[in-house]
């Protein structure tokens, strides 16, 4: 492994009702891609804005390249680029002034990828910021932050309201990122984007990191849920191998299965299925599972408080 | 009123209780003015010879009469707190109606939740209709509250105004807030964003209070009057002689611009605007190179706009400031030099000095707006672009405040020039330096208030607006009111106009003007050191 990119240490972020963040370690080398996990209000903002130094830890301290996040945050900057969940721009300037401006202030930009990225997602530039759906928008810090060839990229769920198409041209532009070996830190709630695009998980639950490791590690998370609905009996199907958590509605059955799907569906076709669905779980769903239901989890505080 | 029972009154009901919540505050502001004004007055001058002596200085001034509108009875209390009132809470109330109906409308289709509220059961000129009569509730509830403190101050014997005369006058009193409602509902349609909007209705009600100000500067001008919506308000006289015929113009008015303002909200898409807007531009990039630059490119258009309108002002007071001048001379004395509203000397000068309150008073306000958009900088998450990259927050902080400031000078310089140019078109006399004095001496108050908004900025963000907004109509209400019915000194000194000299009817005090730009930099620098220390924090 070779040096840091990202380090935390017991970094606790309090707001005045809630704790946001709870003792915090995690390390990231360069090179590497870390998903990093979590429910809505898990405290995954909360983390990344304390990477940024635009919020002050209550305790702890986190490091970028060996910079303090707070107090070498310029020099820190220098090296990175970050795109926020939801992109909150200058309305009255036009996607290639913000494009202009925001390359102007990182001090680097490479040109001949920066025309290739708004060819790959199919962006128009001449349009006022106001002007721009929530897509375009998004696609317009996404271009901003790659043109600048970083050394490490910091996004925070960036393909919300990504179409599929545009969502495949950003999955594209990760594997480059990743191929110049440039670090990524990605946080999300879709559990299969972390899954293409990242090596190692953490996993973020109210606050508090409860699980890290590499995908591997992490496999028996990943699970499909099958939902059949069968013409005569219902078979039973709690003794095949890899299926788990069972549950029957009249003609209906609902499970889990982990690893490969091949016994279930020898069963299936066996038992007269009329109908098959299978979804991923959502990480709620996954977390009810492994971690158990802990307390509600409180909202995330709106972007900043 | 459980949200089943009507589903399609739901805008209605929305709007109704914000803007009533706000007519609640401004109630209560208009009825406290009403009352100190009634109860000062008593207090202040006893006799009735002080009161007929007050009578005659300043119910001949015509400075004064320009400024707030003509003095008629004030030997009576009622008759005094009938004019005082009336000239100022005519003003506050038309921008609260502007801000107010560009805030419920166009800015809750800006924020994008009149999308949630049209794909119910309603149309966009229903929707358009039930905001307007939230606004209405809005309205009523700052004329009963008025209303209720106006009686309750007339049924004192030292007051004596009648029930029907009190309530009469409360309506009066927020008949411009009724008709710039509806103008600001109009101008939400035409617009295509709230700040425009409010741009648009603010160019209307400095264009009706300018023609209310010449109209009452001269006879010559008299007429015009009848072409301002302010000019109206000040025609139905309340209490000293009450012409409630004037209603029929106000009420035309407003029906008009509704009716306009419904119908066009039919017409356009969601989201989009009446006037003509474009959404794609060529790429101006000579500015856009780190913060400083991005604060020039985007205060420019709205420095502009205020320099505008502040140059026009300027020269219209210069215009007519010979005309008036000559009523001042002729009768004032100069034993009021004991607030702007009594500026000793006489002529041109005298004039101006009065007037170029209601100058300092817009330099103020951009300085205001400046602070208020750094603040929506942050709040909005734009700021957070620069601050990811590798810019200092100081540097953002400090491109912000010099630009306000700047723009501050400039507006002085060209309060001062374009006063003289009107004014040495009339051959008045004063001097192109006098003038030059008079427009930098306004730029201090609005710097010090530059320093109360970053100092709040620092140390408490999310009330940066309410309080510089707060302090500025504070500081005018006891500006206007205080010198005559003798305030206590620490509350004048709680206005950030009260240290400025009465320029150019007297000369500025650079001394003065020094302190206060130290002590706007001095909060400005503490707002700072603070904010480079606190979270970043949203709306």
């Amino acid at each position: 492994m070779g040096a840091i990119a990202i380090r935390t240490e017991g970094l606790s972020k309090r707001y005045r009702t809630s704790e946001a963040l709870r003792d915090l370690n995690l390390e990231v080398a360069e090179g590497e891609a870390v998903g990093y996990l979590g429910p809505n209000g898990a405290g995954k903002t909360t983390t990344i804005r304390l990477l940024l130094g635009l919020i002050r830890p209550t305790k702890g301290r986190a490091e970028i390249f060996g910079l303090d996040c707070q107090h070498q945050a310029v020099e820190a900057h220098r090296r990175l680029a970050y795109v926020a969940g939801e992109a909150n721009l200058w309305p009255s300037l036009t996607g290639a002034e913000t494009l202009h401006l925001l390359g102007r202030v990182q001090g680097r930009v490479d040109q001949t990828y920066r025309d290739e990225l708004i060819t790959r997602f199919d962006f128009d530039p001449s349009k006022k910021v106001r002007a721009y759906s929530k897509g375009n928008r998004q696609k317009l810090i996404l271009i901003a932050a790659l043109m600048t060839r970083p050394d490490l990229l910091v996004l925070d769920e960036p393909t919300s309201g990504l179409d599929p198409l545009m969502e495949q041209a950003f999955r594209h532009s990760m594997h480059e990122a990743r191929e110049r070996g440039q670090t990524v830190f990605l946080s999300s709630h879709i559990l299969s984007e972390v899954e293409a695009l990242c090596d190692r998980v953490g996993i973020l639950r109210e606050g508090v990191l409860v699980d890290m490791g590499t995908l591997s590690e992490m496999r028996h998370l990943s699970a499909l849920i099958v939902e059949a609905t069968f013409d005569g009996s219902v078979p039973d199907l709690s003794h095949v191998p890899g299926v788990e958590s069972v549950q029957t509605e009249g003609r209906v059955v609902r499970c889990q299965v982990r690893g490969t799907v091949e016994p279930l569906l020898k069963v299936l076709a066996a038992s007269g299925v009329h109908e098959l669905l299978s979804r991923e779980p959502s990480l709620e769903e996954l977390f009810l599972a492994h971690y158990g239901a802990g307390p509600e989890p409180e909202d995330e505080p709106p972007r900043a408080s | 009123m459980p949200a089943g029972r009507w589903p399609g009154s739901v805008i209605a009901r929305l709007t109704a209780r914000k803007a009533a919540r706000s007519g609640v505050l401004w109630g209560y502001v208009f009825g406290v003015f009403v009352a100190s004004t009634a109860l000062g007055y008593a207090a202040t001058y006893k006799t009735q010879t002080e009161r007929d002596h007050l009578a005659t200085t300043f119910g001949t001034n015509a400075a004064i009469d320009a400024l707030i509108g003509p003095a008629r009875q004030i030997q009576t209390v009622a008759g005094f707190t009938a004019w005082r009132s009336l000239g100022v809470l005519s003003i506050v109330g038309a921008v609260w109606g502007l801000l107010a109906a560009t805030r419920l409308l166009r800015g809750e289709e800006d924020a994008g939740r009149w999308e949630a509220l049209l794909a119910g059961q309603t149309t966009p000129r229903r929707g358009a209709a039930q905001a307007l009569i939230g606004l209405g509730v809005g309205a009523a509830t700052l004329w009963m509250l008025t209303a209720v403190v106006t009686i309750a101050v007339g049924r004192s014997s030292k007051v004596d105004i009648d029930v029907g005369a009190a309530m009469f006058f409360a309506l009066v009193l927020v008949a411009s807030a009724v008709m710039f409602l509806a103008v600001g509902a109009l101008a939400s349609q035409l617009a295509a964003t709230r700040r425009q909007a409010a741009a648009y209705g603010g160019a209307a009600l400095g264009l009706s209070y300018a023609l209310r100000l010449v109209s009452d500067s001269s006879t010559r001008f008299g007429w015009l009057r009848w072409v301002s919506p302010l000019g109206w308000v000040e025609q139905l006289r309340p209490v000293t002689a009450s012409r409630p015929l004037v209603l029929l113009p106000i009420a035309g008015f407003t029906a008009v611009l509704v009716v306009s303002a419904i119908s066009l909200a039919g017409r356009r898409d969601l989201g989009a605007s009446v006037l003509p807007d474009r959404n794609t531009a060529e790429a101006r990039t000579r500015l856009l190179s780190g913060p400083l630059g991005l604060a020039i490119r985007l205060a420019r258009p709205t420095v502009a706009g205020w320099a505008v309108a502040i140059g026009v002002f300027a020269l219209l007071l210069g215009f007519i400031a010979k005309a008036a001048g000559e009523a001042i001379s002729s009768s004032s004395s100069a034993e009021h030099a004991i607030s702007h509203l009594g500026a000793a000397g006489s002529g041109p000068g005298a004039f101006l000095g009065v007037t170029f309150l209601m100058v300092a008073l817009l330099v103020a306000l951009m300085a205001a707006a400046q602070v208020a958009a750094a603040r929506t900088e942050e709040a909005g998450g734009e700021l957070d672009n620069l601050l990811v990259r590798p810019v200092r927050r100081w540097s953002w902080l400090v491109g912000r405040l010099v630009v306000a400031t700047v723009a501050c000078v400039i507006s002085g310089l060209i309060a001062g020039v374009c006063s003289w140019v009107g004014e040495a078109s009339q051959h008045s006399g004063v001097r192109f330096t006098t003038l030059l004095g008079a427009g930098f001496n306004i730029v201090p108050p609005a710097v010090l208030l530059l320093g109360v908004g970053l100092l709040t900025l620092g140390i408490w963000p999310r009330a940066v607006s309410i309080t510089v907004y707060g302090v500025l109509a504070w500081s005018f209400l006891v500006d206007l009111i205080g010198g005559i019915i003798g305030l206590n000194h620490w509350v004048l000194d709680s206005s950030i106009f009260h240290q400025m000299a009465v320029a150019p009817a007297v000369a500025p005090n650079w001394t003065t003007n020094g302190i206060l730009v130290a002590v706007g930099l001095a909060m400005a620098t503490i707002g700072g050191i603070a904010f480079m220390h606190r979270d970043l924090q949203g709306a």
